[in-house]
């Protein structure tokens, strides 16, 4: 059994304006993102006849978001629907193309008018019932979870914050060198002005967390007889995968980091056997960083070092623009933007390296990249891509 | 002796919207006890509760009486919270791994009545009850042991 290689390519790419505030709709944000990314392919809306929608709320309260889109789009049978992390969800746009189901599928999230985080939550009139296990009696939140699980790393493996700061330093650094970022124009910071912003929950500062920001995407995914005609250099896919082992956000059984690795790990050793490639193949990634100490976690199971030496390996520069493997060259969710659901953010900044589009951030010769989605409990829910550029 | 607190009218913060699978759990709390699945099959104590054994998958789990003896797995000390919590801020929250083995089971709660500066991974805690004015649900809490 195996991928279907060089199949399907991402064709074309969009990201819509990514800000704290949007004063838009998200389907409006959708849309757009639709609209600029089959215009980046040379294509238009009408040659779209897939969807992978990881927004499963829909206009007039369809069960499937694809029945809305179907109609909104005109009418036209849509042959994939496909729910789902973006990341995967390329590679299984990829499958679904070479199996027949569909020629053209798009990959979209936008959303405005919502945030993540609890800031400025207005105090109930009543105590509002929750689900039983939720985190929400306790007064958390996702970033509580993953300051759980920061303690805990930090505990077992003897880091401290200035080893996470670290990887927030990294990423603004990228973002300064992308116009399009929401941070880039605030400059640089240091390890000292991470450890001293304000504590959210410890032991994540402020300068540890993602931002909460407003904006959309999309990627379009083509069939290689499509692909060679579209208007820019096709980014093949060589392999992607999807894990998941643990509830959203309810518990985290122990042991919280054994040597084996969890569905990180599970996806990347799919996706690297797919595509036939190695980690030192590697030329540029787009690593999932809701947070500082994600990234470390991320470097880990992925297996591009050990377990509990994160810190160490991206204290060694590989990762920063100039090392052996840059990511996150866009800023990141620290400081480009995390629009809610970013998954995709990562890979289509992936897609423009790959493409030789990144102007100063540009890593010279990529060719070969890995996006990494994860979220839910701590990678509970993860999601991989491996692609290519000729 | 169960440590039990009434909370300061009106509670304000987020309650449970309890289901009848699991009932039983927060009925008990009502008498001060906390009860953790137990796998009839098994053996396993099962947290957070699910319809069924999460080892073996038996559907025979009883709902099992525990010390609520436990040590802090891992904490975080909040410093923005959301609703009426940020009143309290800086609360913890707090993981507690119960004694009770085979199976290791991590209990998220807020640890109260100690400062957050001397919370620790591998502090002894211990389950508390809070008696909500005005609603039909009892809350569970950790406290320093």
């Amino acid at each position: 059994m195996s991928f279907p290689g060089r199949a399907a390519a991402i064709v074309g790419v969009y990201t819509t304006e990514q800000a704290r505030f949007l004063d838009r709709s998200s389907f409006s944000l959708q849309l757009e993102a639709m609209k600029g990314a089959v215009a980046d392919a040379g294509l238009t809306l009408s040659d779209i006849d897939g969807l992978v929608s990881y927004d499963r709320t829909a206009y007039n309260k369809a069960p499937w978001p694809e029945m809305f889109w179907a109609t909104q789009l005109g009418g036209r049978p849509l042959t994939l629907g496909e729910p789902g992390q973006p990341t995967p969800g390329v590679a299984k746009a990829a499958m679904a193309i070479s199996a027949g189901m569909c020629n053209v599928a798009v990959v979209f999230w936008g959303k405005a008018g919502w945030k993540l985080g609890p800031g400025g939550t207005p105090v109930p009139e009543k105590a509002p019932r929750v689900s039983e296990w939720s985190y929400e009696l306790f007064g958390g939140g996702y970033a509580h979870f993953y300051a759980l699980w920061a303690q805990r790393y930090m505990h077992e493996f003897g880091v401290d914050s200035e080893d996470l700061a670290q990887v927030a330093v990294t990423h603004r650094y990228h973002a300064t060198l992308n116009p399009e970022s929401v941070m880039g124009a605030r400059g640089p910071v240091t390890v000292d002005d991470v450890v001293n912003s304000r504590m959210i929950c410890s032991p994540l500062h402020l300068l540890d967390c993602a931002l909460d920001t407003d904006g959309g995407y999309a990627m379009v995914v083509a069939g290689a007889d499509v692909a060679r005609d579209c208007r820019r250099k096709p980014v093949w896919i060589l392999g992607g995968a999807e894990a998941v082992h643990t509830d959203c956000y309810v518990t985290i059984d122990d042991p919280w980091f054994p040597e084996e690795g969890q569905s990180v790990r599970r996806a990347a050793e799919i996706s690297f056997g797919q595509a036939g490639v190695t980690r030192d193949d590697i030329d540029v990634a787009g690593l999932y960083d809701c947070f500082t100490v994600t990234m470390l976690r991320d470097l880990e199971e992925l297996g591009f070092c050990k377990v509990g030496e994160g810190a160490e390996f991206f204290r060694e520069g590989h990762t920063r623009l100039g090392g052996s493997m840059p990511c996150n060259t866009d800023g990141g969710l620290l400081s480009n933007s995390h629009n809610g659901m970013p998954h995709g953010m990562h890979t289509i900044e992936v897609v423009r390296q790959l493409r030789g589009e990144c102007g100063t951030r540009q890593v010279p010769n990529a060719k070969i990249g890995l996006s990494l989605a994860q979220g839910a409990s701590v990678h509970g829910y993860a999601g991989t891509l491996i692609m290519a550029a000729d | 002796m169960p440590d039990v607190q009434t909370a300061a009218s009106p509670y304000l913060k987020p309650l449970p919207d309890v289901s009848s699978l699991n009932r039983p759990f927060w009925e008990s709390l009502k008498r001060h006890e906390f009860r953790v699945p137990k796998c009839a099959d098994c053996g396993d104590y099962n947290w957070v509760p699910y319809p069924a054994c999460r080892s073996c998958q038996s559907e025979h789990q009883e709902w099992t009486v525990v010390s609520g003896d436990a040590t802090v797995f891992s904490f975080t000390v909040v410093h923005r919270g959301p609703g009426a919590f940020n009143a309290d801020v800086p609360y913890v929250m707090a993981l507690g791994q119960l004694v009770e083995q085979p199976r290791r089971c991590n209990v998220l709660a807020n640890l109260v009545r100690v400062d957050p500066d001397d919370v620790r991974i591998g502090l002894p805690i211990k389950i508390g009850y809070l008696e909500i004015p005005g609603e039909d649900v009892t809350m569970y809490r950790w406290l320093p042991r």
